[in-house]
């Protein structure tokens, strides 16, 4: 079964799921390789993957908890004892009408990832493992274009023009998170004369290499953008023709109206970018073939939704909608269904009621994605009873982490806990696993199939790539979309007619004439690799009720968010006197959140080929004020919290910021628990008790916080 | 003379070292099961420098393998003479069965780029992946390299392309076998 070679498959040491080679000899993964079928790269997580492999922190049995949660003391147990245990409880769960009480937090590998069909089928909700979601913004490209949820597409930088302009807003895009290949076509669309500009209050890799640094202050994105919009507008440089013909009547005169006093003077005080910056960015993005503007939630500050419409408006009164180097529109693989389709339960009826006290407000924002949006203040408010984890890690990863470890703890009435089953789904023991009370060991992913098409990959022109097994898992190891088809069999049979994964992504790849063995014959890999420019002129429109682009969003009238508003987020004007700095969480190319697959990589941790540690970066000026110098350890306190860490003296980051690398902390695994690594999310304040602010900047702000610093 | 060498840009490297681990991987240098942290030997490094105050910044990244040098202290060091350059790779060798672990070219090598196996007691270094390159492969390095920043050829050969590319041959940092431009 397993061949020696190359052998064609998936990476996931990231949400990006590149095409990688793995060279298998005699049953042993030896080395890895960007597939030249796809876009031929691998980053250094990627590369790093065999570190997680073959770790001996592998879990290899299922684990029951025997001490209390959060002790981490467990003894072994067998599947079909687990398997009980879960579907035992799923029906008590079901039976008592709370069916809806079950949140799964997975990333979804496909939009009929067997996960996702289980939960529609038994009526639970997904969190989709990413509380750094980028769900605000989804919504924003939905209300504006239409079209499907898509997660993220940023722009297909092997198609900017020479001359375009390249905008990484907040974005850290030679991490890799879109595709290995990300930093290579950005680097060759500089060499063909594009352009580009890093807006970041940290001087990242990015920007070292960018034509233009705008060191903007955090959540001014959107200030910054509607400045830009009204110079084009007074400058008369629109996109006279795609106005005219694509933006729904009436909503540029709107938007001309609205931005009339968001001069470049005006919005330079919010954003802290100098007004004359403002008009030469903007007479760039203006006077250039293409304009792509590649961002996640905004400048690490969860003004999302407002930012995601500012940006919109942006290209699209430049023209830059689906054309090369400017905003791609995404399209989905014609695979065929599984029929019967599972509806899922009601978003409207029992969703979002996780969300605090004002699930009406929320609900308009209609967050497709996250039903279960806060799983602590979900814990707390009865709303979530039964809570699978799968390669996801809340106990490090949810803001206020502190939070939802004590919810996830809070004894229940009539059960020993509010929270009544918790299950950690891991290949190695994690922060949340410490908690579980199931423990079951996934296959990795050099071990299972898995069938990968999503309409948000930067990689999307591949269509359908095939993760296929090049190694056996060791142990006991079942991989978790098996584990949860036959929860489905057992729980929801209606819509798990299919034998297993392999005939369920059989019955999908039909629709391209295709099956698994088909598609592994070909190398993995179906691409046409057609990108389809323009797709709305063909479709006769946008996928807008008026078939245009909606600049102005009247659903949003009576909470003030029809036009987007330039204000800087809440957090930047929360308790300024006590807490005088934002605490920037950010990112590198060697970590890819809190999971153990990086921190408890040797590799990745280790200093000469990765990070080992996360020090608090701090700009020098800053340093001197408070006394502090390279290497002094300080500490850092939020409204919620407070660690201890190694001063970084870096010119690299605004003087009235500090940057803490997002994922350290880790109190388990050989490798992760080294080091004097920090959890960001300890000074982040808990979901619940900003959920006002949530719902006002639509997203969550919590990637970067007040924080005071002291020696 | 006859000289392998690898052409390093830093206008494309972003010092994120995904050769430091393929390399690592190609040359069984890890144990993937035991390793931990900071005691993993390696046969490349990134280094980088930032200029300037903030906000006026730049900031270049380049990786150091063994530089194959033309006149190498190592092969001085090595009271074994188990370090040689091949005359028709210019390739600077270890032999290992030679090798007496006195660590003499440790200490020699002005670019601190030996590793030493404690426990078969030898030294260790790039070899420009030899097995490959007399293959007509490239270097893992190059190979892999994330941005195409590390080109594999023949030194003069290199240089002349870095030249006919308008390319700036960066004079301090290419004084050995290793040619770094901008």
């Amino acid at each position: 079964m397993y061949d020696n070679g190359w052998i064609p498959t998936a990476c996931y040491q990231c949400k990006a799921e590149c095409a990688i080679l793995v060279r298998v000899e005699d049953g042993k993964a030896k080395e890895i390789r960007g597939n030249p079928r796809g876009h031929g790269k691998v980053c250094v997580k990627g590369m790093s993957g065999l570190s997680l492999e073959y770790n001996q922190d592998r879990l290899t049995q299922p684990l029951k908890r025997v001490g209390k949660r959060g002790e981490g003391k467990f003894e072994p147990i067998s599947w079909d004892e687990a398997l009980d245990m879960l579907v035992g409880k799923l029906s008590e769960l079901r039976d008592r009408g709370e069916a809806h009480k079950l949140t799964a937090s997975f990333f979804p590998h496909s939009i009929t990832d067997p996960k996702w069909r289980f939960l529609n089928a038994y009526g639970g909700f997904i969190n989709t493992a990413l509380p750094h979601c980028d769900s605000a913004k989804i919504v924003a490209f939905i209300k504006a274009m239409g079209g499907v949820p898509n997660h993220h597409i940023p722009p297909a930088f092997f198609t900017t023009p020479k001359d375009g302009v390249m905008i990484m807003a907040g974005r850290h895009a030679f991490g890799c998170l879109d595709d290995a290949a990300v930093p290579r076509d950005i680097l060759d669309a500089q060499a063909r004369g594009a352009k580009l500009v890093v807006l970041d209050p940290i001087y990242t890799p990015d920007a070292a290499k960018a034509d233009w640094w705008i060191p903007i202050k955090p959540s001014g994105d959107t200030a910054l953008f509607l400045g830009m919009i009204n110079y084009i507008i007074d400058k008369g440089w629109e996109d006279k023709e795609f106005v005219a013909n694509w933006i729904r009547e009436g909503d540029f005169d709107k938007l001309k109206d609205f931005v009339k006093d968001k001069t470049p003077k005006a919005m330079s005080a919010i954003c802290d970018v100098p007004a004359d910056d403002i008009k030469k960015l903007a007479k760039m993005c203006a006077k250039a073939p293409s304009v792509g503007v590649d961002s996640f939630k905004g400048i690490m500050l969860g003004q999302a939704l407002d930012f995601g419409h500012a940006w919109t408006i942006l290209l699209a009164i430049t023209g830059n909608i689906d054309n090369p180097g400017g905003q791609p529109l995404p399209d989905l693989t014609p695979m065929s269904p599984v029929e019967p389709t599972p509806a899922g339960p009601d978003l409207h009826e029992l969703g979002w009621h996780r969300t605090g006290p004002d699930k009406d407000k929320f609900a308009k924002y209609s967050f497709i994605m996250e039903p279960t949006w806060y799983e602590a203040q979900a814990i707390k408010n009865g709303g979530l009873k039964v809570l699978i984890t799968a390669e996801c890690n809340p106990a490090l990863t949810e803001m206020g982490q502190e939070e939802w470890r004590k919810a996830v703890c809070m004894p229940g009435e009539d059960s020993e806990y509010q929270l009544e089953m918790l299950v950690s789904y891991e290949i190695m023991l994690s922060e949340t696993s410490r908690f579980a009370d199931l423990v079951l060991p996934d296959k990795s992913y050099f071990e299972r199939w898995e069938l990968l098409y999503m309409p948000w990959w930067y990689n999307f022109g591949q269509g359908v790539l095939l993760r296929q097994p090049v190694v056996e898992a060791p142990g006991e190891c079942r991989h978790s979309n098996e584990v949860f088809i036959e929860m489905g069999k057992r729980l929801c049979p209606d819509y798990f007619q299919f034998k297993d994964d392999l005939e369920y992504y059989d019955i999908q790849l039909a629709g391209l004439g295709l099956s698994v063995d088909k598609l592994k014959e070909m190398g993995g890999i179906w691409s046409p690799g057609t990108m389809g420019f323009r797709k709305y002129e063909k479709a006769g429109g946008f996928g807008t009720p008026s078939k245009k682009v909606h600049l102005y969003w009247e659903d949003l009238e009576d909470i003030d968010q029809a036009m987007p508003r330039p204000i800087l987020a809440p957090e930047y004007d929360a308790d300024v006197e006590d807490y005088p700095f934002i605490c920037i969480s950010y990112r590198t190319v060697f970590h890819q959140g809190s999971g153990q697959w990086s921190h408890n990589n040797p590799q990745l941790r280790d200093s000469v080929s990765g990070m080992y540690t996360n020090p608090l970066l701090i700009n020098p000026k800053t340093a001197k004020k408070l006394g502090i110098q390279d290497g002094d350890k300080v500490t850092v306190s939020s409204r919620t919290g407070q660690v201890q860490v190694p001063a970084k003296v870096t010119e690299g980051i605004r003087p009235d910021c500090v940057g803490l690398h997002h994922g350290f902390g880790s109190s388990i695994g050989r490798v992760a628990s080294t080091g004097e690594g920090v959890s960001d999310n300890l000074l982040i304040p808990d979901s619940g008790m900003t959920l006002d602010w949530q719902d006002m900047v639509g997203g969550e702000s919590h990637v970067s916080t007040r924080v005071q610093v002291t020696k | 003379m006859k000289q392998l060498s690898l052409m390093i840009d830093l206008s494309r490297c972003i010092g994120c070292k995904t050769c430091i681990v393929a390399c690592r991987n190609f040359h069984g240098l890890v144990d993937h099961a035991a390793a931990m942290p900071n005691e993993i030997p390696y046969y490349l490094r990134v280094e980088s420098r930032m200029e300037g105050s903030y906000p006026k910044l730049s900031q270049e990244s380049w990786v150091v393998p063994c530089q194959h040098c033309k006149n190498a202290q190592c092969i001085k060091a090595c009271k074994s003479e188990a370090i040689s350059k091949n005359p028709e790779t210019g390739i600077v060798h270890i032999d290992r069965d030679k090798c007496t672990g006195s660590k003499a070219c440790i200490e020699a090598c002005p670019y601190d780029v030996i590793q030493f196996n404690e426990e078969g007691g030898f030294a260790h270094k790039c070899t420009l992946c030899q097995e490959r390159v007399l293959m007509g492969q490239q270097p893992v390095c190059a190979e892999v390299c994330m941005t195409d920043a590390i080109s594999f050829g023949e030194k003069d050969q290199l240089k002349q392309q870095a030249m006919d590319q308008g390319r700036e041959i960066l004079k301090k940092l290419s004084a050995q076998s290793i040619i770094y431009v901008r």
